[in-house]
């Protein structure tokens, strides 16, 4: 018998050495195919990192160009006046021109002007005006100014106009090119950080636009969203969690809050459209409308992540809340949601990720509309970041390609932010028991 | 073995129980054996083999050592309770009853010698008679004492028992028979009085085989019947029986 | 054991034949109607319970079980995997109310109010019928706070100094007093775990119960933690009465007055712990104690 058990036990370690090499080799090639299925994830993830910040990093310098602007009485306010109302009034867009043309005497040709003038962005004469209203003593005076320069020229400097392209396909000519030249040699050009792009709603002209009417409105509908979504999440959750009876309803409405998770977000958007804006009357375009939408659309997913991180808690915990005489809501308030928090914060921050990121539902409720002013509240229309490049990738001129990359990485620190706030959270308030 | 030890989830501590079971057994065979040579070397006045007898008392002496050792471990090792601790406690007891039997079984050997080997005139067969009267009935008693535990017999146990009250008349009887020698012969007071001893030593086999008895009952039952009257022990193991 | 019993508790096959003659072998000796063996009154009980069955939905897991438990008296529960020892305890201070599906029928009196017929309400009794768990299960707060928890929601204390001393007085009878005093706001999971679960114990001192169930608390400790803690239930004796559930028989028979061994959700047997672990009656139970169960 024991002899028989040794023969059996020498055949089996000869077949398991025979069998040795092959095993190690599947072993090795299902490394390696996982190994390349996350290089190709980082290739790609790293090549759409790349192409967005080597296509917007730009959009963070600006041309300005130095002009000296003659503030003559005559044009701002011919009689000496010094009220506010008569120097917003007064005619900066000319005295621009005017300084323009001063500069460059040698243009004379009505079309050649025109071009001229085309140097500057039409913001150039709100600054000079803005300069007035604030120092009513500048009138009179010859002053320096730094003015934006147009986006063609912004895009010049910056390299990205081809000049081997035919002049008549060319956004900058041959002229202006003259010009810019002369004025390079003057050091009257000058390129510096693009506050703009942080201070400005959105506009026509791409070096007067920026993101801070985009970034206020998706704070407002995220505000209102995490309003309405976190307490009606967590709510929903410790009911289902804790107190309702385990029967055919409450699996049904488990089953459709699944399901609800994984519908189109665009439904939501027809959803809200349908009660918010017509049943309701709700105003179009406005931050309480889509954080509305968007607090539907993230219910789900808070849920989910509030009812996971209930279930985590272990029930020695209640068990030991109840076993001191702790009423069922004691032993919820005191110990399951304290100790559940930080999961349902988390659940909770990647939602609102993902609603910073909804751009669909937003489009169903209006908030695509242009809209140049910063709105103040959840009241006023606005856009929001994701619309926002969404309507900038949309426009034909070269500078806006430059602010859709920098808003889309404007967007993605937000999110990469967001990210790291609920692993930071979950590092911190994770408890060991 | 028996239903005593089997059935242990464990089957090492079955094993191990059946052991020192086993050593009871042993050492009751060899206690009994003991007892019949030694009452034959003085029938056959064999001082030679009366040798062999006590020197075999060491046998039964390692084999309660032995024992001993093995009870230690096991308490130690399985911390038995409820039947199994009656039993190894038993399993002790009667061992220790059987090598006092071997005891005097050496002491039965030993006066072989005395007899036989001194050069004094033997004692006549006549005066022997009540020895190998009271050894028959002794070794009746150990015997059944042995089967007791063996068949884990509540009866024959209590038997046993009720033989020992017999015992202490018989032996009675033979210390009024041997007066009379006495009476007859002054001389044979030498004789008289080895025979007593040896007398003694056979009562004390019956009383170790009463113990087994009591031991047995204690086995099976859980109660300690050692130091009470027969009627008391059998009111206390009636509803048993 | 396995094949008699299911791992809801369930008798899935009759008590097997030998050991229902057994039990009519056993007829001369004190019969109930649950057929227990065994005395399972006491002079002075602290809770009584009469009939006792309970039901996991279908599934009946306690069968009439007749049990007194007496005052300032250690009661040990044994018995096999799923025989429905821990589900006995845990009728006791209706720990069993949690779950959906359990039904408790028959009477639980403690002190000669029902618990079970709104004698006595659900909290109060909680908090006179303390349980310590299998597992040490401090909160994840303070050392403090876990012992301040119960008398917080409870109302017990008067003022922060007189909640200092529960806390004290509580750790001290714990035996854990002198281990942490220097370390109240310390977490108590950081504590090892005979220290939690001697920390468990004080949280249910800390709100004055009459009975301490403890369910299997020393299967997660090491012998010493085990020794601290049996050694501890014997100083509780004093004052409390204290029933017990564990699989260690050895620990029954050392830190128990009164055993009761379970079977099938059945309460076989119940007697003086010295007898139950030299002498038992049943057949059953002698040959769980003595590792005969296969």
């Amino acid at each position: 018998m024991n002899n028989n058990l040794q023969q059996q036990h020498d055949r089996t370690m000869v077949r398991v050495q025979q069998g040795l090499d092959r095993r190690y080799r599947q072993e090795k090639r299902f490394q390696r195919i996982g190994l390349g299925a996350i290089i190709l994830g980082l290739v790609f993830v790293s090549f759409l990192f790349i192409s967005i910040i080597a296509n917007g990093y730009t959009a963070f310098q600006q041309t300005y160009v130095k002009i000296d602007v003659n503030f003559d009485p005559e044009m701002i306010a011919p009689i000496g006046e010094t009220d506010q109302e008569v120097l917003s009034k007064a005619n900066y867009g000319g005295l621009v021109k005017k300084t323009l043309r001063d500069m460059f005497p040698e243009v004379t040709n009505r079309r050649e002007k025109k071009v001229l003038y085309s140097l500057v962005s039409t913001g150039a004469s709100f600054q000079l005006r803005d300069m007035v209203m604030q120092d009513p003593a500048l009138i009179g005076t010859q002053q320096s100014v730094w003015v934006l320069a147009d986006d063609d020229v912004d895009m010049l400097i910056k390299g990205h106009i081809d000049l081997n392209v035919p002049e008549s396909d060319r956004r900058i000519k041959n002229n202006q090119m003259a010009w810019i030249q002369s004025l390079q040699a003057e050091d009257r050009i000058e390129k510096r950080f693009n506050t703009i792009f942080f201070s400005a709603g959105d506009s026509r002209e791409p070096e007067l636009s920026g993101i801070k009417g985009a970034v206020h409105g998706s704070f407002f509908t995220l505000m209102i969203c995490l309003l309405i979504s976190f307490p009606v999440g967590v709510a929903a959750a410790v009911y289902l969690e804790e107190f309702a009876p385990k029967n055919r309803w409450t699996d049904i409405i488990e089953v459709n809050i699944n399901n609800l998770a994984a519908v189109p977000s665009i439904v939501f958007g027809l959803l809200g459209l349908a009660v918010f804006i017509n049943f309701f009357g709700l105003p179009r375009s406005v931050p309480l409308v889509g954080g509305l939408v968007l607090a539907l659309m993230t219910l789900p997913t808070i849920i989910i992540a509030s009812r996971a991180a209930l279930k985590s808690v272990p029930p020695s915990i209640r068990e030991a809340a109840l076993g001191v005489g702790a009423s069922p809501m004691q032993t919820i308030t005191h110990h399951v949601l304290p100790l559940a928090m930080p999961g349902m914060l988390t659940g909770t921050i990647i939602g609102m990720a993902q609603a910073l990121g909804e751009t669909a539902p937003l489009l169903m409720i209006g908030m695509v509309a242009f809209i140049v002013d910063i709105p103040g509240g959840p009241f006023d229309p606005s856009a929001v970041l994701p619309v926002q490049i969404y309507l900038w990738a949309d426009s034909p001129e070269r500078a806006f390609v430059e602010r859709t990359s920098a808003a889309i990485m404007v967007l993605l620190a937000f999110l990469i932010s967001m990210n790291l706030l609920a692993v930071w959270l979950r590092k911190k308030f994770e408890r060991r028991w | 073995m028996n239903e005593m030890t089997s059935g242990h989830t464990v089957k090492a501590f079955t094993e191990e129980l059946d052991s020192i079971n086993q050593l009871v057994i042993e050492l009751g065979e060899l206690g009994l054996d003991q007892l019949r040579r030694a009452v034959q070397t003085l029938m056959d006045e064999d001082t030679k083999e009366a040798g062999l007898v006590i020197d075999r008392d060491r046998e039964l002496n390692e084999i309660d050592i032995k024992a001993d050792e093995e009870i230690i471990r096991l308490i130690a090792k399985r911390q038995p309770v409820a039947k199994d601790l009656r039993d190894i406690l038993t399993v002790q007891k009667i061992i220790t009853d059987l090598e006092r039997v071997g005891d005097e079984a050496r002491k039965i050997a030993n006066l072989t010698i005395h007899f036989y080997d001194n050069g004094k005139p033997p004692p006549s067969n006549e005066i022997l008679r009540d020895i190998y009267d009271m050894a028959t009935f002794v070794d009746d008693m150990l015997n059944k004492s042995l089967q007791a535990f063996v068949k884990v017999d509540l009866k024959i146990a209590l038997d046993v028992i009720e033989q020992e009250k017999r015992l202490f008349d018989e032996f009675r009887g033979s210390l009024r028979r041997l007066s009379t020698f006495l009476m007859e012969d002054s001389r044979s007071v030498g004789h008289v009085v080895d025979i007593v001893l040896a007398l003694r030593a056979l009562e004390r086999i019956g009383g170790h085989a009463k113990n087994i008895g009591g031991h047995v009952i204690f086995l099976i039952t859980g109660k300690d019947v050692r130091h009470e009257n027969l009627s008391a022990i059998y009111s206390e193991v009636a509803d048993l029986a | 054991m396995e094949e008699f019993v299911n791992e809801s508790g369930v008798v899935t096959k009759p008590l097997n034949p030998e050991a229902a003659t057994e039990v009519d072998m056993q007829a001369s000796y004190e019969q109930h109607g649950s057929g227990t063996v065994g005395e399972i009154y006491v002079d002075d009980p602290r809770m009584t319970c009469r009939n006792v069955n309970v039901y996991y939905g279908e599934k009946q897991a306690i069968f009439d079980v007749n049990l007194d438990i007496g005052k300032n008296q250690v009661i040990s529960m044994i018995g096999p995997s799923g025989c429905g020892k821990s589900t006995f305890l845990r009728c006791l201070n209706r720990m069993n109310d949690t779950i959906d599906v359990c039904r408790v029928t028959g009477q639980i009196k403690m002190d000669d109010q029902d618990i079970y017929d709104g004698g006595l309400d659900v909290v109060p009794l909680r908090a006179s019928v303390g349980m310590v768990f299998q597992k040490p299960n401090p909160f994840p707060k303070s050392i403090y706070d876990n012992i301040a928890y119960g008398p917080r929601i409870h109302g017990l204390s008067d003022n922060a100094k007189h909640l200092d001393e529960i806390v004290e007085s509580s750790l001290t009878r714990a035996g854990l007093w002198e281990e942490v005093k220097d370390r109240m706001d310390q977490p108590g999971t950081g504590l090892s775990g005979g220290q939690q679960q001697r920390l468990c114990i004080a949280r249910a001192i800390a709100v004055s119960p009459e009975v301490i169930l403890m369910d299997e608390p020393c299967s997660a400790l090491d012998p010493i933690a085990t020794a601290k803690i049996e050694e501890l239930i014997d100083e509780l004796r004093e004052n409390y009465t204290i029933a017990i559930v564990t699989h260690s028989m050895q620990q029954a028979a050392r830190v128990s007055q009164r055993t009761a061994y379970f079977h099938l959700g059945k309460l076989i047997e119940v007697g003086e712990t010295d007898q139950i672990f030299t002498n038992p009656r049943h057949k059953l139970t002698e040959d769980y104690i003595t590792g005969r169960f296969g």
